[in-house]
């Protein structure tokens, strides 16, 4: 067997991580030099949460080009956990369950994202403009921070487990019972009344420019993902097997 | 894999277990006295906190939302407990030897600390009516809404014991592990109650009844599914 430390990352993965690396910063400059303040009358605008006078985001708005891709990256994480975690019930293969463990990895480093940029934008525009009202239970926030937290709770338990078989199973199963949770976070809008978070965002963001930039970011940010899975994964893999050379 | 011939029928092998259970439970009292007294302790808690407020709507939607967050602690009380007695004494191991599929006793421990946390909330209910003023026999659609979030509570919660049970500090991980899991059942469980009691109706119940019957029947089939899965692991 050749030694798994020596083995070197294929070309798709570092042609991904460059891609998200240039996706990153073509956003930064296009969200700032071309994504324009002011776009469609009317277009930006938010209901507060006390159904008050609505107010303009002006320059707020850009923090949805990193908010919207990271979060529906937090959803690409919760998906492969889910079927990760199948897979390892259906054939026991130890790769499903590295899988799990990197969606759930990448999951809080996306999640925490999401949750910072919503938090930050949230307190700005449902605090009338003002920055300084703090967490304001906004219900797909709230939920956003629920699956974040399973997936912190996911890598904390794991690591308690003595036995791999143990760990392995547990893995998977919380990896099944993790999937379904996204659906919440999409659904607490309809579920605990809009509050103020917009039903869809992509609807608010439907300007010409602000769609050319969404869409580079939304690409970049897939892509980093898509290179952060794979690196965690061969990390995940490569412990597996230092795990099963110790043991044997 | 093909049931063996004398294998016992599912039902009457429930029974049993599931007697078997309810008798060693009667005799300690060990799982209904800590979820009782836990339970008590939260309704005496809260009443001290709430003292003074005065009791309008706010006051009411807060404290049966206490009073959900309590149950929900109860119960990691009674699962934490049931688990480990039976790990300690080596019982866990002994049945799921029994020519069953473990779904069995996936069944058996969720109706078990079912029946108990349904005891508790009767409990914490009788003292919670005169210490905390609250009306909670008016709507017996809450009847439907309790057992319905219990479910949800605990399925995914004896589900993970069976393997969090083994270890030290089990308790804590199980809690760690099942919380964020049961949260869309508490938001449901609170959601309703406080559509019903707060006189809304069905009407607006409804989307958080829906909410709980999606969990309970996941939860269910993910741990009837599991449980064995993650048992002998």
């Amino acid at each position: 067997m050749a030694d798994p430390a020596q083995s070197r990352l294929p070309f798709a993965v570092v042609a991904l991580a460059l891609l998200g690396l240039v996706g990153a910063q073509a956003t930064l400059w296009l969200s700032h030099f071309y994504a324009p303040t002011q776009i469609t009358e009317g277009s930006l605008w938010v209901v507060t949460p006390d159904r008050g006078a609505p107010i303009n985001l002006y320059e707020s708005y850009r923090i949805f080009f990193v908010h919207l891709p990271a979060a529906y990256a937090t959803a690409i994480c919760c998906g492969l956990a889910l079927v990760g975690g199948v897979l390892w019930l259906l054939s026991r293969k130890p790769a499903w369950e590295a899988l799990v463990v990197s969606a759930a990895e990448v999951g809080l480093f996306t999640g925490a994202i999401v949750l910072a940029t919503g938090t930050l934008w949230g307190d700005y525009a449902w605090g009338s403009g003002r920055l300084g009202s703090g967490w304001n239970w906004e219900p797909r926030l709230t939920t956003m921070l629920i699956l974040w937290l399973a997936f912190a709770a996911l890598l904390v338990v794991r690591r308690a487990m003595d036995s791999a078989a143990q760990r392995s199973a547990l893995t998977a199963v919380y990896g099944v019972l993790i999937g379904p949770l996204y659906p919440l976070v999409s659904w607490a809008v309809k579920l605990f009344g809009q509050f103020s978070h917009p039903a869809d965002l992509s609807g608010m963001m439907s300007a010409p420019e602000v769609r050319t930039v969404r869409n580079v970011a939304q690409l970049g940010v897939l892509a980093a993902l898509l290179a952060l899975v794979a690196l965690r994964f061969a990390w995940n893999r490569l412990a597996q097997r230092v795990e099963q050379e110790r043991s044997t | 894999m093909s049931a063996p011939a004398n294998q016992p029928a599912f039902l009457p092998a429930f029974a049993a277990l599931l007697r078997r259970e309810l008798v060693v439970e009667w005799r300690t009292r060990a799982l209904v006295s800590g979820m009782g007294l836990f339970a008590l302790l939260c309704v005496v808690v809260t009443g001290l906190g709430v003292r003074g407020l005065p009791t309008n709507e706010t006051f009411h939607r807060f404290v049966l939302a206490v009073l959900w967050v309590c149950s929900l602690f109860a119960a990691i009380v009674g699962m934490n407990r049931a688990a480990q007695a039976d790990q300690r004494r080596g019982l866990f191991a002994g049945l799921l030897l029994l020519p069953h599929d473990p779904a069995l006793l996936f069944a058996v421990r969720l109706c078990t600390t079912l029946a108990l946390l349904l005891l508790t909330q009767a409990l914490m209910a009788i003292a919670a009516i005169p210490m905390l003023k609250l009306a909670l026999l008016d709507q017996p659609l809450m009847l439907a809404v309790v057992p319905m979030a219990d479910i949800g509570i605990l399925a995914p919660g004896v589900l993970l014991s069976s393997a969090t049970g083994r270890l030290r500090g089990g308790e804590a991980l199980l809690t760690i592990a099942r919380l964020p899991v049961a949260v869309p059942v508490f938001l449901g469980a609170t959601g309703a109650t406080d559509a019903l009691q707060g006189g809304q109706g069905l009407a607006a119940a409804q989307p958080h009844l829906l909410l709980l019957g999606v969990c309970d029947a996941m939860f269910l089939a993910l741990g009837v599914l599991l449980f064995g899965k993650l048992s002998e692991a």
